[in-house]
């Protein structure tokens, strides 16, 4: 079932049951997610934010700081006081992956034998798309469990395509590699491999790492096998759930150049991959003041320098940069199709505190129960 | 020297710069202007992009960076200033382990057989084996001395720490054998002054500030990185003028507004006063918490910057940095910001001697 054009985000948030944020760094992408999640949990339902890295004084508004960092979701005290719930988590590829490889594992001797392979503990976090994996896994555990309504997924900030949407392929590609089944073949046969790539690759690992870690290699990759039947499983399901009519994309960018290039690659590659974009967001936009009257304009243009001069100057660069950055948005207004775009003015501090989140709320997506405080 | 223009000490200091921030605040904006500085003052400028960053090459008037060195023409107002030269490439994984392997004698149809096909494994398999590559590779180019200036695009923070830490990281994990050699070269360059620096790029709002602090001393502590002085992007002018009111401002001038226009000019200090209060603010914080020198960029009236923009920023980075105010008594802490300091000051010999 398709959407109707245009929607707006209000509905959006208050009818999808997967809201996934992505965009690039530094336009406020946690904020805003967070922003959407208490806005649904103050219309009734139960949700549920997921990020990754916040900023320290959001982490801690939502009492997710990182010295807490739990495995388990928080409920935020006193975001809502109707029948809602607003509850953060913030993902720990770590000790997601450890979970997985406990739960996953044929026995116990096969969990401790990957969990005290010196060459995973290396890598636990940082195998490559592991952590956008362990995103992936998160969210399908929170989106199947029924305990919430709404998940709102804030993704890490990409810079070429939606990692978090290919870590499933990447790790699944991985586990198919010949590198990967030359390692994992049992240790006679391992010695006759004739596959001249692979023979070359652990040549080649051998040389230039040194025999130990080829070795701790070995035996992870052993420990691992058999698992990834369930990943590839597991990636397949959730590659489904965000495709779902039910989930929503939600882009956010800023007016600036570079942000708005990343952002129309986003929209494409969203577009290419099948995910439903629902409404892009631009934040950080600065007000356009209204003209000064052509005489003012002489008259000020020929001032020497003081308070009224300073005056002028500013609110015609201001007037230039807001003029500038209609071009930017009109560029992410093309991008968007059928999506709702949402200008957000950029506001006089960074947003740390529950207040700051329920006025943005207001903003992106107005209700009558909350109007706009400002 | 063989130009008019002199470069400012720092960035004579060392052949390597690595310039990094996190994402948005205009890190790569950043390289570029420095690359013309350093190019006017007659320097061969080599940017190296880890990422992608397709708004680069665009800026300096070229195509997109690709593995593929490109060398830019001086265009619009950088033209006949530019006495030296700068070149610019990315340096991808694959192409960084092929040319490992290259060097380390691994011959052609082998390394064709096990570089592309196998970095993900490998890159698995040794955590910070893809970074140390690119590392590697600058470290290669820097002992060729492929360049006068060597200006590294950096990824953003987030993944900025991981990338200059993948040397120390490696050398934690691996014992022997080249990869171990190669983590030791490439800590050894970035713990040596003389030879690379780390020009850390900021805005002046809360987050990114917080950021930068936490960034320069892990940069500084752990791997004993020199900082250039700390740029911070896209500052407004700072105005006083902005905190009366229209009337008032007029009568001072004698001269007399129309309510439509002193409402308009009013709107429009409320805001610049604020956006001011907080930029105050946070070069406050930086003053008092971080003991750079410092170097403001302006902000530009436009989203988009264009090559005639990069000259403006460039004249602005080429400026004598600026002691933090309250500068607190310095410690072992902050060894590299005294060497920054004194590099800033001119106390090093002539701007560009010493490397050529």
């Amino acid at each position: 079932m398709s959407k109707p054009p245009r929607t707006s985000l209000a509905s959006l948030v208050h009818q999808s049951e997967l809201l996934v944020t992505c965009g690039p760094g530094g336009v406020g992408k946690t904020t805003t997610a967070a922003a959407l999640a208490l806005s649904a949990a103050r219309e009734g339902r139960r949700v549920i934010v997921v990020t990754v890295d916040p900023a320290r004084r959001l982490a801690d508004a939502l009492g997710i700081d990182g010295s807490a960092r739990s495995h388990d979701p928080r409920e935020v005290a006193g975001a809502v006081t109707g029948g809602g719930s607003l509850w953060a988590l913030m993902l720990d590829a770590e000790t997601t992956f450890d979970r997985m490889i406990t739960e996953r594992s044929a026995d116990v001797a096969q969990a401790q034998s990957i969990l005290s392979n010196p060459v995973y503990r290396s890598i636990a976090g940082s195998l490559a798309g592991a952590q956008e994996y362990m995103a992936i896994e998160r969210l399908h555990q929170l989106a199947t469990g029924g305990e919430f309504d709404l998940v709102v997924l804030d993704t890490p900030p990409s810079r070429h395509a939606i990692d978090l949407l290919d870590a499933p392929d990447r790790l699944v590609k991985f586990f198919g590699h010949p590198m990967y089944r030359a390692l994992t073949m049992p240790s006679r046969s391992f010695a006759r491999v004739t596959n001249a790539t692979s023979a070359a690759f652990v040549w080649a690992v051998r040389r230039l790492a040194g025999p130990t870690v080829v070795e701790d290699t070995i035996n992870f990759f052993r420990a691992l096998s058999g698992i990834e039947v369930g990943l590839r499983e597991r990636a397949a399901e959730v590659g489904r759930i965000l495709r779902a009519p039910t989930t929503t994309f939600v882009l956010v960018s800023s007016p600036r150049a570079e942000a708005v290039d990343e952002a129309h690659h986003l929209a494409d590659a969203l577009a290419a991959g099948g995910f439903p974009l629902g409404a892009v967001i631009v934040n950080l936009v600065h007000p356009t003041p209204t003209p000064l009257s052509d005489v003012a304009s002489g008259n000020l243009h020929a001032l020497a320098d003081g308070a009224l001069s300073q005056q002028a100057a500013f609110h015609r660069e201001l007037s230039a940069l807001a003029c500038s950055e209609r071009t930017q948005v009109a560029e992410l207004e093309a991008a968007a199709g059928p999506a709702v775009v949402i200008e957000v003015p950029m506001f006089e501090g960074d947003i740390h505190d529950l207040a700051g989140l329920a006025a943005l709320a207001g903003l992106l997506a107005p209700s009558e129960e909350h109007p706009v405080r400002a | 020297m063989r130009s008019a223009r002199e470069a400012p000490a720092w960035v004579a200091a060392s052949r390597v710069i690595i310039v990094a921030g996190k994402g948005g605040v205009g890190s790569t904006t950043t390289s570029a202007a420095l690359a013309l500085v350093a190019a006017e003052a007659g320097a061969d400028v080599l940017l190296v992009a880890v990422d992608g960053k397709p708004g680069l090459g665009p800026l300096l008037g070229g195509e997109p960076l690709g593995p593929n060195e490109q060398t830019f023409n001086p265009i619009g107002a950088t033209r006949g200033r530019i006495s030296g030269r700068i070149r610019g490439r990315s340096i991808p994984a694959d192409l960084a382990f092929g040319d490992y392997l290259a060097l380390k004698g691994v011959g052609g149809l082998l390394r064709r057989a096990i570089s592309a096909a196998s970095l993900d494994v490998i890159a698995a398999s040794t955590p910070g084996m893809e970074h140390l590559l690119v590392l590697g590779k600058i470290k290669e180019l820097d002992r060729e001395r492929a360049a006068d200036l060597i200006i590294v695009d950096a990824p953003p923070a987030g993944h900025a720490a991981p990338f200059l830490r993948s040397a120390s990281g490696l050398q934690q994990m691996v014992a022997s054998g080249p990869v171990r050699d190669q983590a030791d070269e490439v800590a050894a360059m970035l713990a040596d002054a003389s030879r690379c620096q780390c020009l850390l790029v900021t805005l002046a709002e809360e987050t990114p500030v917080n950021e930068v602090i936490e960034l320069a001393y892990d940069m500084e502590e752990d791997l004993g990185l020199a900082l250039a002085p700390l740029v911070v992007n896209a500052c407004w002018p700072d105005r006083v003028g902005l905190a009366i009111t229209a009337a008032a401002a007029a009568k001072l001038e004698g001269i007399v507004l129309s309510a439509s226009d002193r409402r308009a000019l009013d709107a429009a200090a409320t805001f610049g006063q604020a956006r001011l209060t907080t930029q105050r603010e946070q070069l406050a914080r930086l003053d008092a918490q971080l003991p750079l020198p410092r170097i403001q960029l302006p902000r530009l009236a436009t989203s988009r910057l264009q090559p005639a923009d990069l000259a403006t920023i460039a004249r602005a980075l080429a400026a004598d940095p600026v002691q933090p105010v309250l500068s607190p008594a310095r410690t072992s802490r902050t060894s590299s910001a005294a060497t920054a300091a004194s590099v800033a000051s001119g106390a090093s010999a002539s701007p560009s001697g010493g490397r050529r």
